[in-house]
């Protein structure tokens, strides 16, 4: 009696369970269709014509299919330009802040290191306290790096936060390596570059991914302290179109606009999809990385 | 006998050398310390000296030091509570930064529990994937697409119109800026955020799952006494850290979806510094309401923390 009742029981909690699962599943693909959808939709938008946007029957694909958006864009604007100065400026970025974070890293990870207490207090106030919007810019005026990429490459070089966590990646490299090295009249230096940095290679892969992502993401530090547009970063550009001077110096652009043959959404989101592209096509790529750097980051930190 | 003398004289020898023959046999890492510090004083500590011209009437001619202190010093603080907008300016800056939290914060451990309890391997990593995708984009981005989005022939007006509500341009004043903001902030970091919960569940031990399961607990029951215990430490710590951050809404935003319709009800501290000492050149002035919002942040986090320690002294900060 009570055994068939325990089993009714367990089996009323199966079907709830299923039911639940059947739920969660739903529920996921309706999320993700969230996360996705926008992206299809700007896609869509900026190769349809006026008409079908403005009647609003453009949802996930194309209507009325042309390129006249991205051909304004191109045509128009310096965005080639504006690429290029991201990668040179991405590419300082990473390549200063690799270095210079390294660099102290691995001189908080030598045990027997004398300033190694003071230092880290020197690290761990700057997590905390920062001078703010107006010192900095003033700071960068006086130096005489305003309108100069040095301005967006050298302020946030080196970072007490990822340090830390070049140091915790470094522990874990066995100190034996390190005394044999030493032993064999290895100086530290080459103990760093001929040792350690090989030995990190993951640890390179993600941060170095990650001040490209966060370089090629920034606005701010260009609005700050670039003047010429000429030097400008594509984000700026695409500032420039959807937020203060629009399609006004585009004059193909503006002429095709009054006459009804492109909606302006088509130029905004062809300059939208012209900034995420790089970063969406390496996405697949290197998305386990990023993964990674964050649980490095949440574990060891 | 000659043995034991020659190890009794390697910490006498030790003990001899003094912290500077110490520093010297060290100057090797000296040096490669000597670059990363030299940048960090620069771009982090003089910016930090450069706060002192909050209290003083700073002139680029004369330098932080040599320009003069402000008669009273605490003029530019009186100056900003002085100012009719304050109260409004503080006020949206609290209620933006609190609102934010409370939306993507339970958001994120919420889609973090509902990714575990999903059982399909290759489903969940494929959800994980595609929630990832929004935290790379930018703020230009995320803000262009909102303001397409909003516009009476963007994405958002289609779903009004399919709901059979009328188009309107959401872009148009401020009634639209706070879930505009909100749910493009979910959107954005609830998959990324979850990373942190996830990687705290894939440590939970699972014999409690089977002990669970021979007690018959239910899929609630298991949630409530197994998950939660688990990643209640994380969810502390993220707490207390995004607490320190309630005052530093994401203002780079917000200075985008700032225009000329609603740009008085948008202000928060971090675009009025923008326009105050960028735009117009009001160096002191935004330093000062720049420190006056940082030192509220900084006791926060504190507070939160103490407050934590003596609650459950293992999830505190520090």
């Amino acid at each position: 009696m009570s055994f068939g009742k325990a089993k009714k029981q367990n089996n009323k909690i199966h079907i709830g369970s299923r039911a639940f699962d059947v739920f969660l599943i739903a529920f996921m693909i309706i999320v993700s269709i969230i996360f996705l959808y926008p992206f299809l939709n700007v896609i869509a938008t900026s190769l349809s014509s006026n008409r079908m946007i403005t009647t609003g029957q453009v949802t996930f694909f194309p209507k009325e299919f042309h390129l006249d958006g991205y051909k304004a864009l191109f045509k128009d604007e310096n965005i080639l330009g504006a690429y290029w100065n991201t990668i040179v400026i991405a590419v300082g970025t990473m390549i200063v802040s690799l270095v210079l974070n390294s660099l102290m890293a691995y001189v908080m990870m030598a045990p027997e290191f004398v300033l190694r207490k003071p230092l880290s207090i020197i690290l761990l106030i700057t997590m905390f306290f920062s001078g703010g919007t107006v010192p900095t810019y003033l700071l960068i005026q006086n130096l005489g790096l305003y309108d100069s990429w040095w301005s967006l490459i050298l302020p946030n070089a080196v970072s007490a936060y990822n340090i830390f966590i070049y140091r915790s990646f470094y522990q874990g490299i066995s100190p034996e390596i390190r005394e044999a090295a030493r032993i064999d009249g290895a100086s530290e230096f080459q103990i760093l570059t001929k040792i350690y940095v090989p030995l990190s290679k993951a640890l390179y892969a993600t941060f170095g991914l990650f001040s490209v992502v966060g370089v090629w993401n920034s606005y701010y530090e260009a609005l700050l302290y670039i003047k010429d547009p000429a030097k400008q970063p594509i984000q700026m550009l695409l500032r420039k179109i959807v937020f203060t001077s629009g399609t006004a110096n585009m004059s193909d652009a503006q002429q095709m606009i009054s006459n009804g043959n492109l909606n302006s959404l088509n130029v905004q989101y062809a300059c939208v999809i012209a900034t995420i592209g790089p970063i969406l096509l390496v996405y697949p790529f290197i998305q386990k990385y990023f993964a990674q750097g964050v649980q490095v980051g949440a574990v060891k930190g | 006998m000659a043995k034991r003398s020659n190890t009794t004289s390697i910490p006498y020898a030790a003990k001899k050398k003094t912290f500077w023959q110490l520093l010297w046999k060290q100057k090797a890492l000296c040096i490669m310390a000597l670059a990363p510090l030299i940048m960090l004083i620069i771009f982090k500590y003089v910016p930090m000296y450069g706060i002192l011209i909050a209290f003083k009437n700073y002139k680029a001619s004369k330098g932080v030091w040599g320009s003069n202190w402000l008669e009273p010093v605490l003029k530019n603080f009186i100056k900003f509570f002085k100012n009719v907008n304050s109260g409004q300016i503080i006020w949206n800056t609290l209620k933006i930064g609190v609102l934010n939290l409370l939306f993507t914060f339970p958001a994120a451990i919420i889609f973090a529990i509902l990714l575990n309890e999903l059982r399909g391997k290759v489903f969940k990593s494929a959800v994980q994937t595609i929630s990832y995708i929004p935290h790379f984009l930018s703020v230009v981005v995320i803000c262009s697409m909102l303001n397409g989005f909003g516009s009476t022939t963007g994405l958002f007006n289609d779903v009004r119109d399919f709901l059979g509500m009328a188009r309107v341009d959401m872009n148009n004043g401020s009634q639209y800026f706070l879930p505009l903001y909100l749910g493009s902030q979910v959107w954005q970091t609830v998959g990324w955020s979850s990373i942190m919960y996830l990687s705290a569940l894939s440590n939970v031990d699972v014999t409690l799952y089977d002990v669970a399961n021979i007690d018959g607990a239910n899929r609630w029951q298991k949630i409530k006494n197994i998950i939660w215990p688990t990643i209640k430490p994380t969810t502390t710590i993220l707490l207390i850290m995004n607490l320190g951050n309630v005052l530093n809404s994401d203002y780079t935003k917000i200075l985008l979806m700032q225009n000329d319709t609603n740009r008085s009800q948008l202000e928060v501290i971090g675009t009025f510094v923008y326009q105050k000492g960028i735009v117009e050149g009001k160096f002191s002035y935004a330093t000062a309401v720049n420190l006056f919002i940082s030192v509220i942040g900084f006791a926060l986090v504190f507070g939160a923390n103490m407050i934590t320690r003596k609650i459950n002294p293992e999830n505190s900060l520090w």
